[in-house]
Formats: C-alpha cells, sequence, structure tokens
C-alpha cells in the first residue's frame, strides 16, 4: 500500500527541510552516511480459547531510528516522538560514532559520482502504487473488532466437528500496518504501508491417555480479504490431517541414513542450514562457513538457490527493504556455484557490490542488517515419487521446527515433528520426536536428486536472528544422501 | 530524565481515571522505561554505538464484562485520550469473560512504593559518560593480543557488546495498586570464532550481567579470553558411541532442564491440558533429590522481584520439595476459569538447591566418574503434553571425572519426568546472572545418541 508523499510527511509531523536538517546534524562531527527511518505501526490481535473470542487488542508503536555510518561503523539511536528537538537529540547521539575525520554531509553528496567512501548507488524515484506488492482493498486499522471475530468462530467451529479426539482448539488472529518514510543522505525519499496478517489455530487432541497437538497458521502481506471461507477450509483440514499417524508414529532407531525432505516448510531447513551463512554480514565479520567460497561449488549443477522480495503479498516481500533499497529477487546459488550474498548498504560497500535489498530491522529501535526475505531453492526435474522409490532405507520429514544452525561451523539440528520411515522405496511407518543432525555446506554438497515440486509455505515464519523480522520459505522434495538421524 | 518523572507518572494515572470515566469498571496501567547505551566491538575496534530510550504505557481494561488489553509509545494526552476510546469500543466488541479480573487487594504489593527496595539500582549509573563507555568497551578487547593466546588455533574474529540499562518501571490499577521497580544492568558479551590448522572452525560466547557497575568490572577484563577458551576447546571433536550415558549439564545451559518444567506448572498449560504435569502436584514425581525454591526477593541480585506483572506480591516458598511439585502457577485469570486459588503468575528467580556434596562442575564431574558433560544445546525439541524431548548437545566426554576430548554431532533424549527421577547431582555453582538459579547438574543412565 502506498499513499501520496504528503500522507507520510504529514502523519510523522515532518517537511523535507527538517529532514535535511537532521542527517546534516548527524554527520556534524563527520561519518559518511546518514538515514532517517520513520515507522507509526498498529498491532491488532484477537484470540478465541474455550469457544468464545475473550481477549483482544490494539497497541502503537510510533518513533524514528537515525543512523550513521562511518566507514563500516555503526551510530544508532531512536526517538519515540518526532518533536524536532527529540529527533534532533538522536542525531547527536548517533553522531557518537563519528571520529571527526571522515567527510562531512555536504562532502558525501558530492562524493557519490566515483562512489569513494560512500554506501552505495542511489535508488532514484518516488514509490510506485502500481508496482505495490502488497495491495489492500480492505483495511485492517478500519476494520472493527466486530467484524473480524466471526471468522475466528467459524475456524474453531470448522475444526471441532472434524475429529472426536479434538479436546482444545485455540484460533488467534493477529495483524499490523506499519507506515515506513525513510530518507538518507544520497537524498533518496522512500515511504509505504506495510500490511501484515497471520492467522494461527492450535488443536489439542486426546486418544486414551496420550495427548497430541498440531498447530496450522497462514500468514500474508496483505489486508482483510484475506480472511475467506476457503482460508477456513484449507486450515481446518490441514489441522486434523495427518493425526492418526501423529498417534501411532514413534522414534525409529537412528543413524547415519538418507533423508528425504518433503516440499514446502522443509525449506526452513534452507533458511537455517544454509540461508544464514549467506548472510553478508557473517561473511564480513569473517563468521561464516561460506566466508571464502564466493564464486565456488557448493551443490550439485542445477541447483538454484534464491533469496526473493518480489512475491506478490507473501510473508518476505517488500517493494523497498529498510535502507530504501528496492526489494529484488537474488540468487544466491546458481547452477550449484555460489555467486551472491545477502547485502545490506554496509555490507555491499565492504565488497563493492550493489546492496540486495536485504538490509531489514525489526523497527525504528534497530540498525537494519542483511537478513532473508523468501528463501527457497528452485524446483529440479525429479518426480517426487522417484526419490522417494530411489532410497532403500531412510526417512521421509515434512514438518520441522525449531531449527538451529551454528553460523561459524555450520552445524545444524532439526527437530521433525512429523514423517516416515522409508523402507523399500516406499512411506512406511510414521516417525515423530526425532532430530536431523548435520553440517550447511555437507548437507548441501550431498543433495542428489531435487524434485519438481517448489511449494512456498505460507506459514506464519520469524526468523530471530538479533531482531525478529517475518520471512518466508520453502524447498522441492530433496533427497540428501547422508545425514545423521537420531532417534532410539 | 533518565527516571519516570513525577509528570510521567500523573499522565499514566490520569489515563487510569479518564477510562474509568468513560466506560471502563475496573483498569490496570503499567507504565515503562528504560534508557540503554550500547558499545560493540568488532575484532578490537569499535563497530557500534547505540543509544535507546523506550517508554510505553499499557492498559489493561474490564468493560462490561469483557476484557483486552492496549499500549502505546505515544504518550501526549489528547492522543492517549482518543486511543483509550477505541480501545473501549474494541473490548465492547469482544465476547464476555467472567473469569477477568484484577487481583484482589490484598495479594497485591505493599512494599514497593520507591521502586529502590530490592538494592538493584546503582547510583554509579549516573556518573557513566559516553567517553567511560567508550573506553571501559574498548579495554574487553583481546584483538592487539591475539597472538599470544593463538596456541594451537587462530582467531578468526571476535565480537563483543558492553551495555548498561536503566529500567523504571510503575504498575497502578483502580483497587487503589501502585508499585514500583527500578534497576539498573551493566552487561558484557563477547562472540568468537577460531580456526584449526585443518580449517575447521569453531565458535563459541560467553556473557556476565549485574546491577551494580562495580560488580561487572572483573568480568570486562576476562570475558573475551572466557569465550575463546570454550570455542577452542572444541578443537579435535570425535565421534561418541553413545547409548545410556551418565550426563553432567554445566550451570551456563542447564536451564534447559528445567524451563519445560516450570512451564509446565504454568496455569495456562494445565487449564489446556497441554501439560505433562497435570494432575501431578503433590505427587512424587521426581526424584527425591530434586528441591526448587523461588528465591525472588533476594536483594541486590539479578532477577528478583517484589512483585508480577498484575501487581501480585512474590514471596518464598518451594516450587518441588523432595520431588513433589507444590503447586501450579496461577494468575488471577486462570484462577477465575479454573477454580484454583490464585498464586503468583510464575516462577521469579527459582533456585535448585544443592545435592550430593558438590560445589563445582569438577566435583560432579569426579564424582560422576565417566559419561558426557554438556556445555551447549543446538536445536532440538520437547514435547509439552508429554515432555518427551530431544536435543542436539554440545560438549565433552569425561572419565576418571577429567574431560577426556569434545563430542560430535549427538542428541539427548528422554522424558522429562523420567529424567528428573535420574538425578544424582547438584552442584553449587549457579550464574547469578541468570534470572533461574540453575547450578551443575548430573543425572544417570540418559539416552546419548551419536
Amino acid at each position: 500500500m502506498i499513499h501520496p508523499k504528503l500522507h507520510y510527511l504529514e502523519l510523522f509531523r515532518v517537511g523535507e527541510p527538517e529532514l535535511d536538517t537532521l542527517v546534516g546534524e548527524a554527520l556534524k562531527h563527520g561519518g559518511d552516511y546518514c538515514d532517517l527511518y520513520f515507522e507509526n505501526t498498529t498491532y491488532g490481535n484477537l484470540s478465541l480459547r474455550d469457544g468464545a473470542v475473550t481477549a483482544g487488542g490494539r497497541h502503537i508503536d510510533y518513533g524514528v531510528g537515525i543512523r550513521v555510518l562511518n566507514g563500516e561503523r555503526t551510530g544508532y539511536a531512536y526517538a519515540e516522538s518526532t518533536a524536532m528537538p527529540d529527533m534532533l537529540e538522536s542525531a547527536r547521539a548517533a553522531s557518537a560514532i563519528a571520529d571527526g575525520t571522515s567527510a562531512f554531509y555536504e562532502h558525501s553528496v558530492q562524493a557519490d559520482a566515483n562512489g569513494s567512501r560512500l554506501v552505495g548507488r542511489r535508488f532514484r524515484g518516488e514509490p510506485n502504487p502500481a508496482a505495490d506488492r502488497y495491495p489492500v482493498h480492505v483495511h485492517w486499522r478500519e476494520t472493527e473488532a466486530s467484524a473480524l471475530i466471526p471468522f475466528l468462530q467459524k475456524l474453531e467451529q470448522a475444526v471441532q466437528g472434524r475429529d472426536s479426539r479434538i479436546v482444545k482448539v485455540m484460533v488467534m488472529l493477529a495483524w499490523q500496518v506499519t507506515d515506513v518514510l525513510m530518507y538518507n543522505s544520497l537524498r533518496e525519499l522512500k515511504y509505504e504501508t506495510r500490511p501484515m496478517a497471520s492467522v494461527g489455530v492450535t488443536v489439542i487432541f486426546q486418544q486414551g491417555g496420550q495427548v497430541e497437538n498440531k498447530t496450522v497458521s497462514r500468514s500474508y502481506r496483505t489486508g482483510v480479504e484475506m480472511l475467506t471461507e476457503s482460508l477456513i477450509e484449507e486450515m481446518a483440514a490441514q489441522a486434523v490431517q495427518g493425526i492418526d499417524d501423529r498417534f501411532a508414529a514413534r522414534r525409529p532407531k537412528g543413524g547415519q541414513m538418507p533423508v528425504v525432505m518433503g516440499a514446502g516448510a522443509s525449506g526452513i531447513l534452507l533458511h537455517e542450514a544454509m540461508g544464514h551463512a549467506f548472510e553478508a554480514d557473517f561473511n564480513r565479520k569473517g563468521t561464516s562457513i561460506f566466508s571464502d567460497k564466493m564464486g565456488q561449488r557448493v551443490c550439485a549443477q542445477g541447483i538454484q538457490i534464491i533469496d526473493d522480495g518480489t512475491l506478490k503479498g507473501n510473508r518476505g516481500a517488500l517493494n523497498f527493504d529498510d535502507e530504501g533499497v528496492p526489494g529484488q529477487k537474488t540468487y544466491m546459488v546458481e547452477d550449484g556455484i555460489l555467486t551472491s550474498y545477502l547485502h545490506d548498504r554496509i555490507s555491499a560497500r565492504h565488497y563493492g557490490v550493489s546492496p540486495t535489498g536485504n538490509g531489514r530491522r525489526e523497527s525504528f529501535r534497530y540498525a537494519p542488517i542483511p537478513r532473508m526475505r523468501a528463501t527457497y531453492m528452485e524446483s529440479g526435474q525429479a518426480s517426487p515419487a522417484d526419490i522417494i522409490a530411489s532410497v532403500p532405507q531412510g526417512i521421509y520429514v515434512d514438518e520441522f521446527a525449531n531449527g538451529q544452525v551454528k553460523i561459524g561451523e555450520g552445524d545444524f539440528t532439526f527437530f521433525v515433528k512429523s514423517g516416515y520411515l522409508i523402507e523399500g522405496g516406499r512411506l512406511t511407518a510414521p516417525v515423530k520426536d526425532i532430530n536431523i543432525i548435520g553440517n550447511g555446506p555437507e548437507a548441501l554438497r550431498n543433495m542428489v536428486a531435487v524434485g519438481n515440486d517448489l511449494a512456498i509455505d505460507p506459514g506464519t515464519w520469524t526468523c530471530g536472528k538479533e531482531q525478529s523480522v517475518p520471512v518466508s520459505c520453502g524447498i522441492p522434495t530433496v533427497l540428501i544422501q547422508n545425514l545423521t538421524v537420531g532417534g532410539e | 530524565m533518565k527516571m519516570l518523572t513525577d509528570q510521567e507518572i500523573a499522565l499514566a494515572r490520569a489515563s487510569m481515571d479518564f477510562a474509568l470515566e468513560n466506560g471502563a469498571q475496573k483498569v490496570r496501567v503499567t507504565l515503562n522505561k528504560s534508557l540503554m547505551e550500547l558499545f560493540g566491538i568488532l575484532n578490537g575496534q569499535l563497530d557500534k554505538v547505540t543509544h535507546a530510550l523506550d517508554r510505553s504505557l499499557q492498559l489493561s481494561l474490564f468493560v462490561d464484562g469483557r476484557f483486552g488489553s492496549f499500549s502505546s509509545n505515544r504518550l501526549d494526552r489528547e492522543g492517549l485520550e482518543r486511543f483509550i476510546l477505541g480501545a473501549i469500543d474494541t473490548v465492547r466488541n469482544l465476547e464476555p469473560d467472567p473469569a477477568r479480573d484484577l487481583p484482589a487487594p490484598e495479594r497485591t504489593v505493599r512494599d514497593a512504593s520507591t521502586g529502590r527496595e530490592l538494592d538493584l539500582y546503582d547510583p554509579a549509573y549516573e556518573t557513566l559518560t559516553s567517553e567511560k563507555r567508550r573506553e571501559m568497551a574498548l579495554g574487553t578487547s583481546v584483538w592487539q593480543r591475539k597472538a599470544v593466546l593463538e596456541q594451537g588455533f587462530r582467531l578468526l574474529s571476535e565480537e563483543g557488546e558492553y551495555s548498561d540499562s536503566l529500567f523504571d518501571s510503575v504498575v497502578m490499577d483502580s483497587n487503589g495498586l501502585f508499585a514500583r521497580h527500578t534497576e539498573t544492568s551493566f552487561e558484557i558479551g563477547y562472540e568468537v570464532t577460531v580456526e584449526d590448522p585443518s580449517g575447521n572452525r569453531y565458535a563459541s560466547y560467553w556473557w556476565d550481567a549485574t546491577p551494580k557497575l562495580e560488580q561487572i568490572l572483573p568480568s570486562l577484563g576476562t570475558c573475551c579470553e572466557q569465550a575463546i577458551r570454550r570455542a577452542a576447546a572444541q578443537i579435535g571433536p570425535q565421534d561418541h558411541p553413545g547409548g545410556k550415558c551418565d550426563i553432567v549439564v554445566d550451570s551456563e545451559c542447564a536451564s534447559k532442564f528445567l524451563t519445560p518444567v516450570l512451564n509446565a506448572l504454568g496455569g495456562y498449560a494445565v487449564q489446556q491440558k497441554n501439560s505433562f504435569l497435570l494432575d501431578k502436584v503433590g505427587q512424587q514425581v521426581f526424584s527425591e533429590h530434586l528441591t526448587v525454591l523461588d528465591r525472588p526477593r533476594s536483594t541486590g541480585e539479578t532477577g528478583a522481584r517484589l512483585f508480577d506483572s498484575e501487581g501480585v506480591a512474590t514471596q518464598e516458598f518451594p516450587i518441588i520439595e523432595k520431588g513433589v511439585p507444590t503447586r501450579y502457577f496461577v494468575n488471577t485469570y486462570i484462577a477465575g476459569k479454573t477454580g484454583m486459588a490464585p498464586t503468583i503468575e510464575d516462577a521469579t528467580r527459582p533456585r535448585v538447591m544443592p545435592y550430593g556434596g558438590c560445589k563445582t562442575r569438577d566435583d560432579v564431574l569426579r564424582k560422576v566418574g565417566k559419561g558426557i558433560l554438556i556445555t551447549g544445546f543446538n536445536g532440538g525439541n520437547s514435547n509439552s503434553s508429554t515432555g518427551d524431548f530431544s536435543y542436539g548437545i554440545e560438549g565433552f566426554a569425561f572419565a576418571d571425572g577429567r574431560i577426556t576430548h569434545p563430542v560430535r554431532e549427538m542428541l539427548v533424549t528422554g522424558n522429562f519426568l523420567d529424567l528428573w527421577s535420574r538425578l544424582i547431582a547438584v552442584a553449587d555453582d549457579a550464574r547469578l546472572c541468570m534470572s533461574k538459579l540453575i547450578p551443575t547438574l548430573a543425572f544417570e543412565k540418559i539416552d546419548c545418541n551419536g
């Protein structure tokens, strides 16, 4: 959603001359670059428990973050008021990073032509509503809770009737709308309004003395129009899907074995075990396992790994990142070769490349750092059935939780919520509560088959690297030849 | 002004009164203010300076038998009044919930009027200047003398942060509650990556936090080296056959095993039938050697609190006594829903009491003799309904009470009810910087898989 520029200037009670004044103050003692990030976010939430929507609320977060870069060093401060004296105080606090030896504001603008001591290219032009990646038809802020409550009730009822073992159903709707205005010492002015909404349903089942739970979620950058009857049907069906197998599932015998990752949510492995290691700040600091792998083969020919901010309505979509750099589709791995890290302006300058639109932040309280958007692997040639049939003995997994990776070593551990044994090329007994352990670069090298069924998971994925930002992930069915499966 | 001002507190009270005058029958207001200064170091150089000042006003509104929670950081009176009117309209749209209420006045705190009662505020905070903070932060780096430290490895990166903060909070409600909590905090943390001669990388961290400036000073000089020692200790990992092993869990990471137990005692989990401790209060479900006390009123200690988010007074009591859970944590809402007697809403500063005559981790290793020492967790999960868990672990094999080598790609699996019945030692080395005081623990015959 993109309103006219005046809407944002009035919202934040600033004029364009004041923006220049703030940047000038922040760079008064030196520094190469300054940016301002104004934010006005409204959060709303409703939750249904024990059959009734009895909890809800709204929350407002408003302020401006001011960043000064001195080389690759960052000074950051923010104000929760956009009164000029408060913002000037923050600008002075952010300027503490400067040591008085760097270029002044006017010099840095003039130096843009040859790029010396500058953060990077300019991104000219005004935001274009026609190219908006998150159009909204029915606005969250203008919708009363009374208009949203029936959706939660219908979803709860749609789930309740599907399985006699259900003992509890909880439904949650959370939305937020964020107005942002960004300005920097390159005199780039960007503004937009970002919607985000998530629906979640958690179901607790009981069979005899055994209790199982399942959570299903959907999250999009869109308006109230996402709350449809078809979404209720889709989520209710998924909430009870496979629950018989969940009750029957056991921990299998562990060991080293081939692992087939099902399409969709298994993409979290790509995000955690590979994507983070491609974020350029880890590489700039020398902490990533991929720090010295640029231009080298990291997996088999034919594999493409992408981080994409251009998927309309996707949880990871961005018209602009939080540094005002246009959202884009970035190929990190092309035909098996590592071709790009994910950059913010600092790392782009360090590596002498253009920023990739990955400079993101949780809110105006944080300086941006390289973050993923929608991370996925492109489809390959193999059919999923053929991939499973090629495995004499192994594990098929289709739902993960609690993945964790050590960026420096690349070691990862993922908890598998559901999956199946593969025996003689066929899915047999259901399994659960196992861990898959491996190493990111090794797992990439051992990826020997890629299916033709890429699915981007629509769930509420949030990445927690220092700050929380919304992301999404996806993957086709893939076969990793050898991973450690922790079982009985 | 760093602390909450009289004007800000008056605005919070005026907001409560305005809500009461415009349709709310009961109101709770929480006003928070925090100030944080951070200086980041990357490879010996100042890399980041952050100045953060936050304020927020949270409103819990009880309107016509309905309930909603709201917050805003736009603290101008007119804007707040518009926000409160909209909030009251929103609550009226929700369904009634008779279980919602403020805590009874006799349960709320009476001895937290100044915010200073727990001695968690250090006046020395006011004396720190930006220059002093910068100097302290830069002084924590070892990058300039890394050659001396690089014994059999190379230090690839060193990333540290010194920060200090002031937090000031007031809770008031329409039943007459007024409570204040003020604390300062001083923190140091480092993450490092080292590389062995074969090019293998190992990362680790260390950190400390104290409420008083003078208490953090010793850690400023040692934090980075400790992180490096922890990283270098991982060099040369070996596969371990696994099986049933005795395990020792370092105090730095032992909360991984106790936190799910405390969560399972949460009233909400019990009410939602999502707790492996459902109907287990009063029963001997853990080892008789396990006693956990809540010590919320430990003066001068990180994490101490005189009241919870509802303003309910904390008190010292046994959470688990000789293996028997004594009560669930039931806030006012869950009490109203379930009929259980209300308590404090959560464990505040739980302490696992020593057992087995061991003071330190080394004592525990000697007592156990042989097994796996867990120094960190990497991924995994636990099932809140069943208590089943499976975690990736980092650590070392030990024999004859001494560490022999690091292990890799290992998991520990089991069930919390079973795990805590296998407790064989609890040291007395809990880290005071943590809100949960959990010392080094030892358990016998636990499934460890490679």
